[in-house]
């Protein structure tokens, strides 16, 4: 029995549902407790002490659902043994005789030593099922048994099929559905059930220009993930700072206990400043797409940034902190690229645009991070304008999408703006803005 | 014979239902189990749906005495386990001093005099000195406990590390008397509200039951329960105005305590039925922020209509 539970936490860790073995031994003391038996129970219960929030209990149902579908399927197999065949006399190779005697333990038993020929444990993705099923058939013996059903159809005069044949048939496509459940659970247990991981690698080192529209939903909860965890890993370090002066005036109320002996020191605790990010996103047709993610991602942060002004831009400048702040996500970054995209990039016009908007707001607390491929499309750059807004803030990053290989070519002018940013960054995929982002907050505050 | 767990777990439901709980399936089987396993309960959802309500039920049910620990920013042992009593130490070692004098009597030289002063028994750290806080008191107490250690999310890191010991062994070590065990080990819940990710420690030591805003069916049985004057034709209409307002997208979503508090307000009001007058100018019971009323004054119509269907 403990084997079925194992199986099963394998199929939630599967599921990326963090179960560990402590939680495991809880699960079996559970069912020490509960039993198989009813089913609603134990999957209540079960949830109590393997999922341990409320998305993983979400894919905590829907995997207990897929398991626990299976198995009794199995189980109800193991016991049911029919009267054998008189027929078996009558064929000749071996899976047509064990099909007739009809014995569904020895059945399953060659299932899974089939399996483990076609070696099941290699499965990975569920379009590989058919292939598994077909070469699980294959090896206990299809061919052979399908090449004496068409002999056995020849035989027949009379178009009708004999009682043999009949049995034979109904029996093949019992074991082609018994084969495809066997292959479906080994694929819970040993395939990533739902590609998630997978999935989540690949946008994570994809260019994000190339990510599909249609990810977009998922891609936004990765982002958050990718956020939570850095605003995580920064409130945690700002613990970490939290010795500051001597705190007189709780020092002697906590010592009063001490005949105000100062026994017990009480430290006012320094508070941490929290960065001050300002983000500047091109919004042009070719740096549209980036925008979207980096707005994602600085929108997600607002638990360790005391405050976050958005402005875009590609032939003017705007602020839409705003509608960022009030509206759904998606849709502000919708309404934002459609207001101010779309135009021919002017990095002059918008820098001076950004200037008379908020040169009172740029202070030492304050990050600068400019977002763009600094293509102006040959026009004047006025770095000056850019050259006021470095040394009035504490720091400017500037994060190019473009690679490397093709800043300074064309009518990209990087160089000339490079000068006045404290760092540039490459930064075309979502781990490249992760590692900026965690970058700036360790050294904004 | 004994009852096998299913008969068990419905005897929780209808005890908890005698003492006006009306809990779904799920949540009476983490008690059991909690009650079963002596395993500590993380109850996590939305504010309002009865989670602290729920230890207090169980005390209740369990004929227990309930203790409750109101966790917030900055709490330590020394308000949340235990404390010294200083002003009493300090009069002790006062009549010391002046005992001080008999017991000494005769001795010769400084080793004698504390030869002596050792043979004393020293009770200046001792059970007569330590005041229990709430999480002391669960553990020592004879008769068992139920302890609530409520909105554990608004405690600092630390303090969760020192919850870590009493879930998982139910002890306390104090350095100076060494560790206590729990005679009885106490029924603990622990509630949170998500304003901060628990840490996976605390996590996987306890079971973990997320309560959610509940079903039209169950919603109309606690209004039975708590509300038992109301009409059993706008008790209809109320829940299915409540349950519609939730799939709306608000700041705050309303939750049982919303809908119980607003069928009082209603009964107050003399009202046999949900009219739209009467649930706009209801409204601020269910909803807490002025942005979401104004987005539900507009729906209101819509929602009444949809409570008579």
């Amino acid at each position: 029995m403990d084997r079925v539970l194992t199986d099963f936490v394998k199929t939630l860790r599967n599921a990326n549902i963090q179960v560990s073995p402590a939680e495991t031994l809880d699960a079996m003391e559970v069912i020490e407790k509960i039993g198989y038996d009813n089913r609603e129970l134990l999957k209540n219960t079960l949830s109590f002490t393997l999922p341990k929030t409320l998305e993983e209990k979400e894919k905590f149902d829907s995997c207990f659902e897929d398991f626990f579908n299976v198995q009794p399927l199995q189980k109800k197999g193991l016991f049911q043994t029919r009267e054998p065949s008189q027929l078996s006399g009558q064929v000749n190779s071996d899976l047509a005789h064990q099909l007739l005697e009809d014995n569904q333990a020895d059945i399953q038993l060659s299932i899974s030593k089939a399996a483990e020929k076609a070696e099941i444990r290699e499965i990975k993705y569920f379009t590989q099922r058919a292939v598994f099923s077909r070469r699980i058939l294959d090896i206990m013996g299809v061919g052979s048994l399908e090449e004496e059903l068409s002999h056995l159809g020849q035989l027949n005069e009379n178009e009708l099929p004999s009682d043999l044949e009949q049995q034979l048939r109904n029996q093949l496509t019992q074991l082609r559905e018994r084969v495809s459940d066997y292959v479906q659970q080994q694929f819970l247990l040993h395939g990533d059930v739902s590609g998630e991981r997978l999935r989540e690698q690949v946008f994570k080192s994809m260019n994000m220009g190339q990510i599909d529209r249609s990810y977009l939903h998922e891609v936004h909860s990765l982002v958050r993930k990718m956020a939570k965890k850095l605003s995580n890993l920064h409130s945690r370090r700002k613990k970490n700072f939290r010795r500051g002066k001597l705190d007189i005036r709780k020092t002697i109320r906590d010592n009063w206990v001490n005949e105000s002996i100062l026994f017990n020191l009480r430290w006012s605790y320094k508070k941490i400043d929290k960065p001050k990010i300002l983000v500047i996103c091109d919004v042009s047709g070719s740096v549209g797409a980036y925008a979207r993610f980096m707005l994602m991602f600085i929108f997600s942060l607002t638990e360790v940034v005391s405050k976050i002004r958005a402005f875009v831009f590609s032939s003017y400048l705007g602020e839409v902190t705003d509608e960022f702040k009030s509206s759904q996500l998606e849709e502000a970054i919708e309404s934002a690229l459609s207001k101010y995209g779309g135009g021919s990039t002017d990095y002059a016009h918008s820098f001076s645009d950004f200037l008379s908007l908020c040169l009172d707001d740029l202070d030492k607390k304050t990050t600068v991070i400019i977002l763009g491929d600094a293509r102006n499309n040959f026009g004047p750059d006025k770095a000056f304008l850019l050259k006021s807004v470095y040394e009035r803030s504490k720091q400017v990053y500037w994060l190019n999408p473009e690679g490397k290989f093709r800043w300074n070519t064309g009518d990209s002018i990087m160089n000339t703006y490079s000068a006045y940013c404290t760092k540039v960054f490459e930064c075309g995929t979502l781990e490249q803005l992760e590692r900026v982002i965690y970058k700036l907050l360790k050294t904004a505050a | 014979m004994t009852k096998g767990p299913a008969k068990k777990i419905e005897d929780i439901t209808k005890g908890f239902a005698k003492h006006n709980y009306i809990c779904s399936e799920q949540i009476s089987s983490a008690v059991y189990l909690a009650n079963e396993l002596e395993k500590p309960i993380l109850v996590e959802g939305p504010p309002g749906v009865g989670k602290t309500e729920l230890a207090n039920t169980a005390a209740l049910y369990f004929k227990k005495d309930l203790l409750r620990l109101q966790c917030y920013e900055g709490l330590d042992e020394t308000k949340a386990l235990y404390e010294w009593r200083y002003g009493k130490q300090l009069l002790y070692t006062q009549i010391l001093k002046e005992q001080m004098q008999e017991v000494l009597k005769g001795a010769k030289g400084l080793k004698d005099s504390l030869d002596r002063l050792m043979e004393f028994e020293d009770i200046f750290f001792s059970e007569s000195f330590l005041e229990a806080r709430p999480l002391l008191k669960a553990l020592t107490s004879n008769k068992g406990s139920v302890l609530l250690i409520d909105e554990v999310d608004k405690s600092d890191e630390e303090f969760e590390a020192l919850l870590l010991e009493i879930l998982s062994e139910f002890q306390v070590s104090i350095p100076e008397l060494g560790v206590k065990k729990a005679k009885i080990k106490p029924l603990v819940f622990l509630t949170s509200n998500n304003s901060r990710e628990i840490s996976d420690a605390l996590k996987r030591r306890c079971l973990h039951l997320y309560i959610p805003f509940p079903d039209a069916k169950l919603e109309r049985k606690i209004i039975r329960a708590r509300v038992p004057e109301i009409s059993k034709n706008l008790q209809v209409q109320l829940v299915n105005f409540v349950q519609g307002l939730r799939s709306l997208d608000l700041k705050k979503l309303p939750a049982i305590s919303e809908t119980i508090d607003w069928a009082k307000t209603l009964i107050l009001l003399n009202a046999k039925e949900l009219s739209e007058d009467l649930a706009k100018e209801t409204l601020n019971v269910l909803l807490k922020h002025q942005q979401d009323i104004e987005v539900v004054q507009k729906e209101v119509p819509r929602l009444v209509m949809a409570a008579d269907g």
